[in-house]
């Protein structure tokens, strides 16, 4: 039985992507797809304009300091508005996991056995141990996923398709991973043998890279089992030949000097920040001198305003994003450089996860 | 493998978000209870719409009906284009007026990317 006979995709080509259990649950999710879409990203601009003239009204410091980005959260969440905007984001978030969690686990079965059978299969590989010490700080619900990505073996099937609800229909066909992969910075002197993504996901970014070097040996690493299973599930599904291997990236079981390209997408405000420290410089380990590393993720080192430390600091709060906030306030480009890495100008204005590239050293 | 993860990250713990919790933002619970009873009942009943609508057509073109296809089939696409433009009217029309304080009522649907 292949994988397409057991599942059948529905609204993304990206590889395998399981409709949900009822045509019920699809029509549910459209509905909160929708209603994310326009009681919440639609409204992100016209809040912040309407919040920052609240802050402005009420003569509250502009300045993003511990203090001030308090004050803002005490004014602005005595707002009817803001509340309103906050618990619609809350509850809408709730009802969508809950769906795709309980429309999955009525065909558990036949999702787990996926996973299995594309073990035997390749291009590619994935090796995982039941038995790993997953650090406690991964453990977290992120964007409320129920059980998060290491604690519920079909963490991929429900990321996937819950990605899909979260964005509104923007993460369609690794549209995004495919944008952010060509950006990605490479070796000056073009050689691309090895390549690795940390905290791999579902294998967006890594795959698109390969998809770029063909002939490079390609790696995604996750803590998560059953991400880099459902990663490799997906990409053995579109025929790209990747290694997928449970690993913690503060903690590379890879050899010095041993890829000419690293990359991480969106992993590093799921760090906390002494861990993205080491997660840093084991880049610079297994890279080889002129090997490059591209971190893609937000802006960091406060280039936002009070209101931007407001938002961050709700998100951690109803989103489960417990490291945003420090991470807002580090400087990830100054640790990369103070780490070793010769940086290349980063302008976090040309995009909101626009790459921060750095090489090793040739010396 | 032993967990030695969490040396000097004790203080995590701590911070926001850590749990995912149950947050409450107005001063009377009752207040968030009844959003969400709001939302819930919006989908519920968008779900109805949407299977109706769906009944409808297989009805109207076959004359005859299983379950399956009602369970697990999909509309047409031209009824599917017009159920997603329905399903977003009727998300504007019944939630939009929470955001008219500062215009919010009319924005268009976005993506969050």
């Amino acid at each position: 039985m292949t994988i397409n006979q057991t599942i059948y995709e529905r609204g993304k080509t990206a590889g395998i992507f399981p409709s949900l259990s009822s045509r019920r649950d699809e029509a549910y999710v459209g509905f909160i797809e929708d209603a994310r879409n326009l009681l919440m990203h639609a409204q992100q601009k016209p809040i912040g304009e309407y919040s920052r003239s609240l802050l402005q009204d009420a003569g509250k410091s502009m300045e993003t300091d511990p203090k001030s980005s308090a004050e803002a959260q005490e004014l602005l969440m005595k707002d009817s508005v803001l509340k309103t905007y906050y618990r619609v984001k809350r509850s809408l978030q709730e009802s969508f996991w809950e769906c795709i969690l309980n429309s999955f686990n009525m065909k558990k079965n036949e999702l787990l056995q996926a996973l299995d059978d594309a073990e035997k299969i390749g291009p590619g590989s994935v090796s995982y141990d039941p038995d790993y010490a997953v650090a406690d700080y991964t453990k977290r619900e992120i964007h409320l996923q129920p059980g998060g990505y290491v604690n519920e073996p079909l963490a991929g099937f429900i990321y996937d398709y819950g990605l899909k609800v979260f964005m509104g229909g923007s993460a369609d066909n690794d549209a995004a991973h495919k944008g952010l992969a060509s950006t990605a910075g490479a070796p000056k002197d073009g050689q691309v043998s090895r390549i690795l993504d940390l905290g791999c996901s579902a294998g967006g970014t890594i795959t698109a890279l390969k998809n770029i070097y063909p002939d490079a040996e390609a790696w995604g690493i996750d803590v998560s089992a059953a991400m880099v299973r459902y990663a490799h599930l997906r990409a053995a599904e579109q025929n790209v030949d990747i290694h997928f291997k449970q690993m913690h990236a503060e903690e590379l079981d890879f050899e010095d000097n041993s890829f000419d390209i690293v990359t991480a997408t969106l992993l590093f405000h799921e760090l906390p920040v002494s861990m993205a420290k080491k997660v840093i410089a084991e880049a610079l380990r297994v890279l080889r001198p002129g090997g490059s590393f591209t971190i893609f993720d937000f802006p960091s080192a406060n280039k936002q305003d009070v209101y931007g430390m407001f938002f961050g600091e709700m998100d951690a709060l109803d989103n489960v994003e417990p490291y945003i906030p420090e991470y807002v306030r580090s400087n990830v480009e100054e640790v990369m450089d103070d780490t070793g890495f010769e940086m290349f100008p980063y302008d976090p204005s040309k995009g909101l996860l626009i790459g921060r590239i750095g090489t090793k050293p040739e010396n | 493998m032993t967990n030695k993860k969490n040396n000097g990250l004790e203080y995590v713990k701590d911070l926001p978000g850590y749990d995912r919790g149950y947050p409450i933002y107005f001063e009377n619970e009752l207040v968030d209870h009844l959003i969400s009873i709001v939302l819930e009942l919006g989908a519920e009943l968008w779900v109805v719409k949407d299977r109706l609508a769906h009944l409808e057509e297989i009805l109207s073109e076959n004359n005859k009906l299983s379950l399956a296809d009602l369970q697990t089939g999909k509309p047409s696409e031209l009824l599917q284009e017009k159920l997603d433009e329905e399903r977003q009217q009727l998300v504007k029309r019944i939630y939009g007026r929470l955001y008219s304080k500062y215009g919010g009522d009319v924005a268009e649907s976005e993506g969050a990317l």
